[in-house]
């Protein structure tokens, strides 16, 4: 059996990617791992559950979306563009990671993982709840309900829920404009 | 001349409010409870008719209605957005106050049978009109078993039921037009099997509530028995022989898929879940073959079953093809698989599944669009929760891919339009 290959043309943490002629079968996950090497975003269960290879992907009016890319096929990304974990800090011209993300630096300073396996998930997701939070900000009582509510589906086998939790309260709470008074 | 006229005319119109209002006040009205059961029952047979009683209940699934999700035990509640209005079930726990706990035999058997509480008449949100045809024996024993549960001191719900829905009386021209005095489900001639089997289906499950059409005055359409019924924008399917035929079961698998809910069919979804939840998966052996037996029209359940032919693809046009492979590859395949083989235990497969094969596609749509939850079955099966893709796919693309799957796998006409999947969102 032939596996039919497609063209595919992306962008990815801000680069054009492709055309690359890919599986059209495969899915997203693989196409990063094998075709990219942006093994940031995790396999966990491989059916959608547990939201550890989930990317950002950048919608055409700014905002922000948390994708499953273990279940969602490379050629549905085609055209889009996408931020995996690799993307989210910031570096200089020779790659060298200047400064974290604030969601990364968050985590950093809550001591939020043990393992580390779930983090880029809990990172895309933190991070698309903070773009929410920009556009539509919270009352404060409903700050607790919110973030759980984004990050629920994400799932750390370490139980690091409360040190995440903490980290992205804290975090959105000193960031100006994501809180209504 | 005009003035005899007018006299006829007057004389009838008056015959008319009397006949009314005859009706009205339930002089038409046939109960089926005979006298003798005015005489109460004793201690010990309740007791012993209470045990009995449990199955009875679970096989009449009277628990699903009457509690609520966290909700006291038999104290109701649960409401039921009707055409008319919300109606709310009702407390049955034997509490004296807000439950039946004061309620005799006798006024118990005329709720279930005639549809008139001891409060005045029930609405047909109650299957009264199905469990018109229970035995004295069964209803003696789901009141022997009521009366054994825990009273709950729970107030019932008001409905929500503008004029002239909210005067119970109203109900004894739907009782007159909607309830036969005939009971009897048993059909000489026919096997013990076949009978217990329609006395399931028709009294105890009372499936027609929701698989018979309802005819104008909303009771069920005898004409178009079990044949398949819209209901809260999707299709209760067709479960007649031909119905079941087409959906892929076969009398053994079907048998088993009411008590599993799960087959290569698919999984149970909607109301069905629930049924399989609370009454179904409890359904002895005997009773499951017999429904079977009953529906596929067999007087006895045979021991070997071959399923139907799978349906004949139907082709589409390339467009639709593409676009809906497309569609495919990029949100379902990854669980569906590439074959629609499904994951075992996790997944349900696509190429066999009943919802392919129904001449109506709402179920379909509303499944690409809005999702499933995550639903746990019989024998630690857990079906995964599916994400709904309204916000990933147009009109236009739900269309193409449920035109394409239809007609790849369940043999249909393509004949969605964007249209329609606009009217589900």
């Amino acid at each position: 059996m032939t596996i039919a290959m497609k063209p595919l043309s992306l962008t990815i943490n801000d680069k054009p990617v492709g055309p690359i002629n890919v599986p059209e079968t495969m899915m997203m996950q693989d196409f990063l791992f094998e075709y990219l090497d942006l093994t940031g975003s995790r396999m966990g269960c491989g059916q959608g559950i547990c939201h550890a290879c989930t990317v950002v992907l950048e919608k055409p009016d700014g905002s922000l979306e948390e994708m499953r890319t273990c279940i969602t096929g490379a050629h549905w990304f085609a055209g889009r563009k996408v931020r995996t974990v690799e993307g989210q800090a910031k570096r200089d011209a020779s790659g060298t990671i200047t400064a974290l993300s604030p969601v990364q630096q968050a985590f950093i300073e809550h001591f939020s993982f043990q393992c580390g396996y779930c983090t880029p998930g809990f990172v895309t997701g933190a991070t698309v709840l903070l773009d929410q939070l920009k556009r539509n900000p919270v009352r404060r009582e409903a700050l607790e309900q919110v973030i759980s509510e984004a990050l629920d589906r994400h799932i750390c086998r370490c139980t690091g829920y409360v040190r995440y939790f903490e980290a992205v309260r804290d975090l959105v709470l000193k960031t100006p404009g994501l809180v209504k008074a | 001349m005009a003035r005899k006229l007018l006299l006829a005319v007057l004389t009838i119109a008056v015959l008319g409010v009397l006949a009314a209002g005859a009706v009205f006040l339930g002089l038409f009205e046939r109960s089926v409870v005979a006298k003798d059961i005015e005489q109460p029952l004793s201690a010990e047979q309740m007791k012993t008719l209470a045990k009995r009683g449990a199955y009875v209940a679970v096989a009449a699934d009277c628990y699903a209605c009457h509690v609520t999700k966290g909700g006291a035990p038999w104290a109701g509640g649960l409401p039921f957005e009707t055409p008319f209005g919300t109606i709310y079930s009702t407390n049955i726990s034997p509490d004296k106050e807000h439950g039946i706990g004061a309620w005799t035999r006798a006024e118990f058997h005329r709720a279930v049978r005639d549809g008139v509480g001891k409060q005045g008449h029930l609405y047909p949100a109650m299957p009264y009109a199905s469990y018109r045809k229970l035995t004295v024996e069964d209803v003696d024993a789901v009141y022997a078993f009521l009366m054994s549960r825990e009273p709950m001191k729970v107030a019932n719900k008001a409905n929500h039921l503008p004029f002239p829905f909210n005067i119970r009386q109203g109900l004894a021209f739907w009782n007159l037009v909607n309830l036969s005095s005939d009971t009897k489900t048993e059909i000489a001639g026919r096997s013990a099997q076949w009978n217990r089997g329609r006395y399931l289906t028709d009294a105890l499950a009372h499936c027609g509530e929701c698989h018979t059409p309802r005819n104008l005055t909303m009771g069920m359409k005898d004409s178009a028995y079990l044949q398949g019924a819209e209901l809260e924008g999707v299709v209760a399917p067709d479960i007649t022989k031909a119905g079941l035929t087409r959906m892929g079961f076969d009398p053994l698998v079907f048998a088993s898929f009411m008590k599993s809910g799960i087959s290569a069919q698919g999984a149970m979804t909607n109301q069905m879940f629930e049924v399989v939840h609370f009454s179904t998966q409890y359904f002895t052996a005997d009773d499951l073959a017999a429904m079977s037996a009953y529906l596929f029209d067999l007087d006895k359940l045979p021991e070997r079953t071959t399923p139907p032919a799978a349906p004949q693809p139907v082709a589409v046009s390339a467009d639709v093809a593409a676009s809906a492979r497309a569609s495919y590859l990029a949100v379902c395949a990854s669980c569906h698989g590439g074959e629609g083989q499904g994951i075992p235990h996790v997944v349900v497969p696509l190429a066999t599944n009943a919802s392919l094969r129904l001449a109506d596609a709402r179920n379909l749509n509303k499944v690409i669009l809005s999702g499933i939850p995550a639903q746990r079955f019989p024998g630690l099966e857990r079906m995964q929760p599916m994400p709904g893709f309204a916000a990933h796919l147009t009109d236009q693309q739900v269309a193409d891919l449920s035109n394409w799957l239809r007609a790849s796998w369940g043999g249909q006409q393509p004949t969605v339009t964007a249209e329609e999947v606009r009217k589900q969102r």
